[in-house]
């Protein structure tokens, strides 16, 4: 019966670990930022892969996230709201720009400060905005400058193994 | 028939002894199967022994969580270290969240939590029935007018089959966080970003495949559990004998299930 109880402790334990890792990573990972937080928006030519839940920092330092992501039916631009926290107060010409994190892992809102006087209100739009980069693009554009670059956009690996570029798929 | 035995030349024996284990093989293939019918069919038709089951729900489910949470924890971690060296040689270690989760999620976690449950519980429970066959107590119950298909399979099938869907959430959400403590402790991986990558990256089904996967394994563990305990012969050594092929054949049918599952899966 002794045994029993180490048992059951250890079950217990079990169980409490992975529910404080499940806690810990739906308030981290989860959507939407601290509670107490002011929304502003801001409207993107381009969100990549920009996903609700992604950091907003000032200077590298984290101050809010992503809370939603939706389309502009008549602009056809894409409107992010950014849930703020509150003691950071934003110059009203600051600028949003979507970088990403590394190469390969998400991206997130920077947001460069401006200069004016008067700050972004809550509920208020950032004007300026930078929406984010195709790299694959960008790559294509580098490697086909006659472009026809849209034949083979992911063929990263492509020209190390076939300079030529005669093949475009050439897994 | 005998004197039809005797007459055939001695070169017709290995033909024999080939066609005897088929039989047999397909025999005992035929014997599972009927007991796995008479098994479910005696879960869902009254008597119900609901005090049975909840013994059989704590005894299979709540006391496999340390062995099924230590099994996940380091094999996430372990995981997680093996995808980050690999993903280095493509200059990927940043998708490492990401394939750890899916790896964890789809396959590893219904898998060894099945397989430690085919070793703690596959086990016991053929132990435990082929002790009362062997003191003839499951004669003494059918004499009582017992039906130990009621009252000793079917809780133990439901049980199995319901508590391991479960088993397998919690080795879900215990091996990604090994993978993370690997991450963030050796790996120097932002927290933050880890537990958000993984997040975003699973997608319901992913879970929810591992989990039909689950149910299936609980159940194979102890239809294998009670067939081989119920069908043990020959006192101890039957006991014994009973345990080590219910742990192996479950082990091998959870792997090849889990195969077919997957194509099934994958397919759909």
């Amino acid at each position: 019966m002794r045994e029993q109880w180490a048992e059951t402790l250890m079950g217990f334990l079990v169980l409490a670990l992975a529910a404080g890792f499940l806690v810990y990573s739906l308030t981290v990972g989860g959507v939407g930022g601290k509670p107490g937080g002011y929304d502003v928006t801001a409207k993107f030519g381009q969100v990549g892969s920009l996903a609700p839940g992604a950091a907003v920092s000032v200077a590298g330092v984290k101050v809010g996230a992503v809370s939603q992501i939706t389309l502009d039916p008549k602009t056809y631009l894409a409107v992010a709201k950014l849930t703020l926290d509150p003691d950071v107060k934003l110059p009203s010409d600051s600028t949003a720009k979507i970088t990403s994190d590394s190469l390969l892992g998400g991206v997130h809102v920077a947001i460069a400060p401006g200069g004016a006087a008067d700050d972004i209100k809550p509920g208020g739009e950032i004007d300026n905005t930078q929406g984010a980069v195709d790299l694959f693009g960008l790559i294509g554009s580098v490697m086909r400058p006659q472009g026809d670059a849209a034949a083979a956009p992911t063929a990263g690996a492509a020209p190390a193994a076939n300079p030529a570029a005669t093949a475009p798929d050439s897994y | 028939m005998a004197a039809a035995d005797a007459a055939l030349p001695a070169m017709f024996k290995p033909v024999r002894a080939i066609g005897r284990s088929t039989l047999g093989a397909l025999r005992m293939v035929g014997g599972v199967g009927m007991f796995a019918l008479r098994g479910v069919i005696s879960v869902f038709s009254p008597p119900w022994f609901p005090i049975q089951l909840l013994r059989q729900l704590v005894a299979i489910g709540f006391f496999s969580l340390p062995v099924v949470g230590l099994t996940a924890i380091f094999t996430g971690a372990a995981l997680g270290l093996n995808i980050y060296t690999g993903g280095g040689r493509f200059n990927a270690e940043q998708v490492m969240p990401q394939i750890v989760a899916l790896g964890i999620t789809r396959e590893l976690g219904p898998v060894l939590a099945a397989l430690m449950l085919a070793g703690r519980v596959s086990a016991a429970i053929a132990a435990e029935i082929g002790a009362m066959r062997a003191t003839e107590q499951i004669d003494a119950m059918r004499t009582l007018s017992t039906d130990p298909f009621r009252y000793l399979v079917a809780p133990r099938l439901l049980a199995a089959t319901l508590v391991l869907p479960l088993l397998t959430l919690v080795a879900d959400i215990i091996g990604v966080a090994g993978g993370w403590l690997v991450a963030v402790r050796i790996l120097d991986f932002n927290s933050t970003i880890y537990v958000r990558n993984t997040m975003n990256f699973i997608q319901g089904w992913d879970v929810g495949s591992g989990l039909i996967k689950a149910a299936v394994f609980g159940f194979i563990v102890a239809l294998m559990g009670c067939y081989h305990g119920y069908n043990a012969k020959g006192g101890a050594r039957g006991v014994g004998r009973a345990t080590t092929h219910a742990v192996v054949s479950s082990a091998i049918l959870i792997f090849a299930s889990d195969y077919f599952l997957t194509t099934l899966f994958t397919h759909a």
